[in-house]
């Protein structure tokens, strides 16, 4: 066992490091503020980096690199901006990685090699009004009718919504067979007849990444955009989930470690009572345990993607991956807030946005429940 | 058109530097690595050449331990074709005129057209290597180039004197040029490229085979200026103190030129 990075991960983290600080740093703060998604700085550009296809193999016009290196990209990214972070997230991840697992050669052609090089932007469909954690009580409706499916229903909470051009989303195709086995995926381009969104969500945080209902009147799609095999669509978007686990993990380490920085450099410039905050030994051990759960977190998250690029079951790992980066960028955060004190709680510093950020990790890719639901049930099996 | 282009390693100006045993150099101990940032401008503007002209071949090489091979991958990710390596574990230890006779008889019966270097490294500063291997290659060698261009065997290019003036260069190839901040933007190495790059032709040359002279200049000690208090106090009504700020901005800073 070898604990440390490859040339080609060390060189990762170097390039996305660099970019996220130079290129995307100076407008996070405003971004948050305004509710502003920036597809040229937050999407284009990373396609031009190979961002957007970082795992897939050449022959679809990926980059070739490993899980680990996407976590490191994810981490770089999200330290920075976690709104960026989801963006690719939710595009790779859930979008085009499904496609790539269970699409069709013609599908991959079709969808998978824009969407690796970025030309295109993806986004997935899963959770309902009345299906979140329960995704097996999905409601949307698919109808065969000829050499097409009619789709009916809502999506809400969908990342990258409206601003995507491919998504992959999940219906009911058999409402009499038992709950998880009548639902299938499917692929539906963006400016389909019958496909709309509704208005941008106004979120605590991750606030200038898009999020929007997607509704589904009376919405043909060709027969041939169904995703893997009829009645498969509850497995597709677990996997798709364990995958996706790992990349909210690193989007957590990622704001973890911001904040972690933030507050180092902060307690190293702050005087009190005629001395540097860093002399009080209450605020070591409040870095120093910072430090230290955000290394084991990121331990966690290098593990899953090790065991995801070797071909390994990676569910388990996944999941805890996402339970503790999540719950430590929660803690992480709120205590970066503390030791800024006052400053810590004004938009001035970015710690308090990197609170609100860190909250969505515990909440999507599966709440930090699910996800304990996952490695309980695991352990009873 | 045969292109070379030198770079070196250089620890993180960020880092915390400390002197090491000999008090001659810095401790290299526990510091983060990268490419000396002239250098990076130096291999940017090798690429835009070798892009320019298509049909070429653009070598990077670095002088240092096996530590160095990380940072050359990052000149091939950004566009390099192949490296030369010169393993040499005591690089630090070559005084300018080494390092540049180094580079020189490598270069030698190579036939390159276009030489780039950084102005300096960041770490030694001499700023004399580029020069010292146009001068023993017997070539034009160009300092502190700010701008380039290259039409048809011919190439201008801008120079960066002090006080804010600049000075414009023709010549012919072959030559070197040694870059200087501002000739351009580095481009990020992409992921594709950066995954590319271990397949690319990457050789060790071991120094001795390439190390012929004797180090002509020793330096006997590295040390931390004396802390100053309070730094430069301009004195005189309001108009003077401008007039001598304006004259220090213009010469000891590029915020005016």
């Amino acid at each position: 066992m070898k604990f440390e990075l490859t040339e080609e991960q060390n060189l990762i983290r170097d390039m996305v490091r660099s970019f996220a600080e130079t290129e995307l740093a100076p407008s996070t703060q405003s971004r948050d503020e305004e509710e502003h998604f920036d597809r040229e700085l937050m999407f284009d550009k990373l396609a031009e980096l190979g961002l957007t296809g970082i795992i897939f193999p050449e022959e679809y016009d990926g980059a070739g690199a490993d899980y680990i290196s996407y976590a490191i990209a994810l981490e770089e990214l999200s330290r920075v901006c976690a709104s960026t972070g989801v963006t690719l997230a939710a595009h790779l991840s859930l979008a085009a990685n499904p496609i790539y697992l269970f699409g069709t050669e013609e599908q991959k052609q079709k969808y998978l090699i824009p969407l690796a090089l970025g030309e295109k932007m993806g986004a997935f469909g899963l959770t309902e009004p009345s299906a979140g954690s329960d995704a097996g009580s999905t409601k949307m409706s698919a109808v065969r009718d000829g050499d097409e499916w009619i789709l009916n229903g809502t999506k809400i909470f969908i990342s990258n919504g409206g601003e995507a051009e491919v998504y992959v989303v999940f219906a009911r195709t058999d409402k009499e067979a038992e709950k998880h086995h009548g639902i299938s995926g499917f692929i539906v381009e963006k400016d389909t007849p019958g496909f709309s969104f509704g208005n941008k969500e106004k979120k605590m945080g991750i606030r200038s990444s898009p999020t929007r209902e997607l509704v589904f009147e009376n919405c043909r799609i060709p027969a041939e955009n169904i995703l893997g095999n009829e009645g498969q669509g509850f497995k597709i978007a677990m996997e798709t989930l364990d995958g996706g686990r790992i990349a909210v993990a690193s989007q957590a380490v990622g704001i973890a470690q911001g904040a972690l920085d933030e507050a180092v450099k902060y307690a190293k410039e702050r005087k009190q009572f005629d001395t540097c905050i860093t002399r009080f030994q209450g605020v070591q051990f409040q870095l120093a345990d910072m430090a230290t759960q955000i290394n084991a977190a990121r331990f966690l998250v290098y593990n899953a993607a090790y065991r995801a690029s070797a071909g390994l079951s990676y569910s388990l790992e996944s999941a805890m991956a996402k339970l503790m980066a999540s719950e430590t960028a929660m803690k992480v955060t709120t205590q970066a807030v503390q030791i800024l004190g006052g400053y810590g709680y004004t938009r001035e510093f970015p710690v308090e946005r990197m609170m609100r950020d860190a909250k969505i990790t515990e909440i999507y890719m599966g709440t930090s429940e699910i996800q304990r639901v996952v490695i309980g049930s695991t352990l009873i099996k | 058109m045969k292109i070379l282009v030198c770079i070196k390693q250089v620890p993180d100006m960020e880092s915390k530097f400390k002197i090491d045993g000999n008090g001659t150099w810095y401790d290299t101990n526990d510091l983060a690595w990268r490419m000396n940032e002239y250098d990076e401008y130096g291999v940017e503007q090798a690429v835009q050449l070798k892009e320019q002209m298509g049909d070429s071949d653009l070598t990077v090489l670095c002088i240092g331990s096996a530590q160095v091979k990380e940072t050359m991958k990052k000149a091939l990710a950004m566009g390099c074709d192949r490296g030369a390596h010169i393993e040499d574990d005591a690089a630090d230890s070559h005084d300018p005129f080494e390092i540049g006779s180094i580079i020189a008889e490598y270069a030698r019966d190579k036939e390159f057209d276009v030489i780039f270097t950084g102005m300096q490294s960041q770490d030694r500063g001499s700023g004399q290597v580029g020069i010292l291997v146009a001068e023993m290659l017997d070539i034009p060698g160009v300092s502190t180039v700010v701008d380039f261009s290259y039409d048809d065997g011919t190439i201008n290019v801008k120079r960066e004197l002090e006080g804010g003036i600049k000075a414009l260069v023709k010549l012919n190839t072959p030559a070197l040029f040694t870059c200087q901040l501002g000739i351009n933007t580095p481009r990020y190495p992409t992921l594709p490229n950066i995954m590319k790059a271990k397949r690319k032709e990457l050789l060790t040359i071991p120094s001795s085979d390439l190390l012929k002279v004797a180090c002509v200049q020793e330096t006997s000690a590295i040390f931390f200026p004396e802390k100053k208090g309070g730094g430069l106090v301009l004195e005189g009504d309001s108009g003077d103190v401008a007039d001598q700020l304006i004259e220090i901005l213009k010469d000891k800073t590029a915020v005016l030129a």
